[in-house]
């Protein structure tokens, strides 16, 4: 039987966890490590790159890497169009179409980058299912999350890259959810809850009513463009404008380059970590050398935090609950690590947050429970979510008028009447858009559908009733019946900046073409760590205090030479995309160093049989 | 106008082609859930009598068990037909128990199902008439709105106009306290009403009813645009 899981697909970073002997259990690499970062490079044979890997080349290469996607999901070219100066890849697109990211001669839509993601998470999990001893260790269903506040174009698009990763998509899930599951899981609490969770790349705050196992949310709000991303770049920017302050001061001239903001970003990240144990920390880069005082950061990133805050009391007088009514505050995300954050969170609820499961992991935690939920039937735990904004049709004068009001559980419907303005109209045009505000413009473009095959009838008497549908996912569907002869019409959905089944179902194909590619970078990547792994053991062979003695007892003439060509050999070609010499060499290295391991190895058994230390022989 | 459907009696379950009544939610024969082609109203759906003081705290377990019964995370292995019936289900519940929880919506369904809805249905309060009821008090805040967009034209300080805003909601208030005060003892009165009332007994609740709505719609609407005036400072 093929495996499920449940995957975080997060901003920064993403992993996978399912659920065993009912725990669930986060899935990690042979280090130990569980994040995978959501970076994506493109190297110049077209091949890709995901992780760690990708992550790398972000100073190398930037031009052809690509971080914090899940930021363009369901985004059109025009969304993005302030900040495409910034970034160090190609942005195109059609308006009112999705956007494109183009990296090397290569163009991608986000929900292929992030499928790239979710094909290396899929491939990680498959792994550990095969060492375990899995017969079938395929993994071809997943629950995905996605931030409480996205719309329905970034969940569609979040779905997508789902399909075409090669997985079924059993369930969307908001993270903060997602994480009230896994703590609920231990507790048993009953209870209001509030979830703060500050990503990467968004903000959501969500107020669930905890009871007999069925945990429903009452109201959520954030914000989709409100993470630690910010607080990363305000801080490159600071360092920025210094140094080009500098050199228009006539000092040694600094240029803005990707290479460069990279290697910023890189080190303003540092500090910021750092800051969150440390009261003070030094960013050395590029030429810029300063101290930071944690006093002086939190000032910074204060606004930041501040808009959070007022997220959570909308959320609160939503969910019509005062601030000293919530039992339990919950924090989630890898920015609520800065102590700042933790504080004013407590303040604004008046009782400590708990943390005590990694805030990196507990939502991947959570959904990994919610796949065994669908898939065994456990009626133990229920999650019931809301949608995170009113759903509304366009009416004269380029009105809304709301269909289904935000913080709704969901599954819900609403339903519209149309009608026809001039005699014989055979198709209605109708514009769904989400959001709160009342002109049309200012809120999200979901699709525009055109109802078709109205028979022909005088102005004014069809009466169309549009039904809107938003499952439990979050996401939308609509069906359309003329009422006066039962007739149901069909509806064609132009979503507005997401993907057609037809373009998704090529999409997977074209995954499928490139795959030799990506296994090909994939295999090199293993063939160049196991050479590093090498090369790591026989230097440390060679440096060691005793190796005088080794080379002089135990060695044969020459032996010495041949290894410290053999090391020379394969550093020279691990830089190379030749996987079969980097193979033949790290097999050569491996061959002449055996005899030397050896040595060493019964030099230090015999120093422990005698009691002795190696150093006294 | 309204174009009233056959009230159903019974509906037919999809899986086995045997007959249920309206209300139940799994078949009584093969035991599966029944799609939504037929059911009766929220009040029904719920198993609650139709009336406007409802046990919220019964009405919430209600709702709990029922999700626990519907919802497409138990149904994801069954066949196509039971997803759908799954999906309908747990939406119609969750638009129900939305409905019925809050007493203003719940009031506003009752006329619609009484078939008193048709001027009382939200956003269509907008640009009505002024209930005579209220002319008084609408006429005397038009006034104040107009000096009070004339002084901040003027700029003058932002402390007189708003407390001159505070002072002419006031009486409004006080209107919609009295209103929501007559909104519950129209609601008592229609819980006491018996069910074999005479209809014109209890047509004339329910008109009663539908005016205090369309009165207490109008004052929402003043009492928006009042936030307004005070929100848009200059």
């Amino acid at each position: 039987m093929s495996r499920v899981v449940g995957i975080d697909l997060g901003t920064t970073n993403s992993l996978v966890a399912y659920v065993s002997e009912n725990r669930p259990v986060v899935i990690r690499d042979k280090n130990g490590d569980a994040l995978v970062p959501s970076v994506v490079s493109v190297s110049a044979d077209g091949a890709t790159l995901v992780g760690h890997e990708a992550m790398r080349r972000l100073l190398t290469e930037p031009d052809r890497t690509i971080y914090s996607v899940k930021r363009f999901m369901g985004k059109g070219v025009e969304d993005v169009q302030d900040v495409a100066g910034l970034l160090p890849f190609r942005i195109s697109g059609t308006p009112g179409g999705v956007v494109r990211l183009g990296l090397g001669d290569r163009e991608f839509t986000p929900p292929e980058i992030s499928a790239l993601i979710l094909r290396e998470l899929k491939h990680r999990a498959e792994e550990f299912f095969a060492a375990e001893g899995d017969i079938d260790p395929e993994v071809d269903r997943a629950v995905i999350t996605v931030p409480a506040y996205f719309n329905d174009a970034q969940r569609t698009a979040t779905r997508d890259a789902g399909r075409i990763a090669g997985l079924e998509v059993l369930r969307i899930i908001n993270e903060p959810t997602a994480a009230s599951l896994a703590y609920g899981l231990d507790k048993r609490h009953a209870g209001l809850i509030a979830v703060y969770d500050l990503g990467g790349g968004t903000f959501d705050i969500s107020i669930l009513k905890v009871e007999d196992g069925i945990f429903q949310v009452l109201s959520t709000n954030g914000d989709t463009h409100l993470g630690g991303d910010d607080i990363d770049a305000l801080l490159t920017e600071r360092v920025l404008d210094h140094l080009e302050s500098e050199t228009s001061a006539g000092r040694a001239g600094f240029a803005r380059t990707h290479v460069a903001i990279q290697e910023i970003r890189k080190a303003v990240i540092q500090a910021k970590w750092d800051l969150s144990d440390a009261d003070e920390t030094e960013i050395n880069v590029a030429g810029y050398r300063s101290r930071l005082a944690r006093d002086e950061f939190e000032v910074l990133i204060r606004p930041f935090v501040e808009r959070t805050l007022e997220s959570c009391r909308r959320a609160l007088h939503d969910a019509d609950v005062k601030p000293s009514e919530i039992d339990e505050v919950v924090l989630v995300g890898g920015s609520t690590r800065i102590p700042t954050v933790r504080r004013l969170v407590g303040e604004l609820f008046g009782r400590k947050p708990h943390c005590e499961l990694n805030p990196d992991e507990v939502v991947a935690l959570g959904a990994a429970l919610q796949a065994d939920i669908l898939i065994t039937g456990n009626r133990e735990m229920l999650l019931l979510d809301v949608t995170p904004l009113s759903l509304g049709i366009e009416t004269m004068g380029g009105v809304t008028s709301k269909i289904i009001l935000r913080n709704s559980t969901i599954p819900a419907t609403g339903s519209e009447m149309f009608t026809t303005a001039v005699d014989n109209q055979t198709a209605v045009d109708i514009h769904v858009v989400q959001g709160e505000r009342e002109l049309v413009e200012d809120n999200r473009s979901l699709a525009r559908f055109k109802l078709r095959g109205i028979p022909p009838m005088p102005a004014g008497m069809p009466r169309l009733q549009v039904q809107f549908q938003i499952d439990a996912n979050g996401i939308l569907s609509a069906t359309a019946t003329e009422l006066r002869t039962n007739i149901e019409q069909t509806i064609e959905v132009k979503p507005s900046y997401g993907l057609t089944d037809d373009e998704v179902e090529l999409m997977l194909l074209d995954s499928f073409e490139h795959a030799e590619a990506d296994m090909e970078a994939r295999l090199l990547i293993d063939a160049r760590n196991e050479a590093e792994s090498v090369i790591a053991a026989t230097e440390k062979s060679l440096r060691s205090p005793e190796f005088a003695e080794v080379a002089t007892h135990d060695l044969s003439p020459g032996e010495q030479k041949k290894i410290e060509q053999a090391l020379v050999g394969l550093r020279h070609v691990l830089s190379s995309s030749d996987r079969a010499a980097i193979q033949q060499w790290t097999e050569v290295l491996n061959q002449t160093t055996q005899h030397l391991a050896e040595v060493i190895m019964n030099r230090s058994v015999k120093a422990a049989l005698s009691g002795k230390n190696v150093d006294e022989l | 106008m309204n174009t009233e459907p056959l009230v159903p009696t019974v509906q037919i379950c999809r899986t086995c082609g045997g007959g249920a009544p309206v209300d139940v939610h799994f078949c009584p024969q093969c035991t599966r859930i029944l799609t939504l082609g037929r059911h009766g109203d929220y009040f029904a759906f719920l198993g609650v009598p139709r009336k406007l003081n409802l046990d919220l705290a019964d009405l919430e377990q209600r709702f709990r068990t029922m999700s626990r019964q519907f919802h497409p995370d138990y149904f994801h292995n069954a066949s196509l037909a039971e997803r759908r019936a799954s999906l309908e289900r747990s939406s119609y519940l969750n638009d129900a128990y939305r409905t019925l929880k809050h007493p203003i919506d719940r009031i506003e369904y009752l006329l619609s199902l009484e078939g008193a809805d048709r001027q009382s249905a939200r956003g269509a309060s907008g640009g009505q008439e002024v209930p005579a009821s209220l002319l008084e008090e609408v006429f005397a805040l038009n006034e104040e709105l107009d000096e009070v967009r004339d002084l901040k034209s003027r700029g003058a300080p932002e402390q007189d106009w708003k407390s001159r805003l505070e002072r002419a909601r006031e009486p409004i208030d006080a209107k919609q306290a009295q209103h929501e005060a007559e909104l519950r003892e129209l609601s008592t009165q229609w819980d006491a009403l018996a069910d074999d009332a005479a209809a014109s007994e209890r047509r004339a609740v329910i008109e009663a009813l539908r005016g205090r709505m369309l009165e207490r719609n109008y004052i929402s609407n003043l009492l928006a645009g009042i936030e307004k005036e005070m929100a848009q400072g200059l």
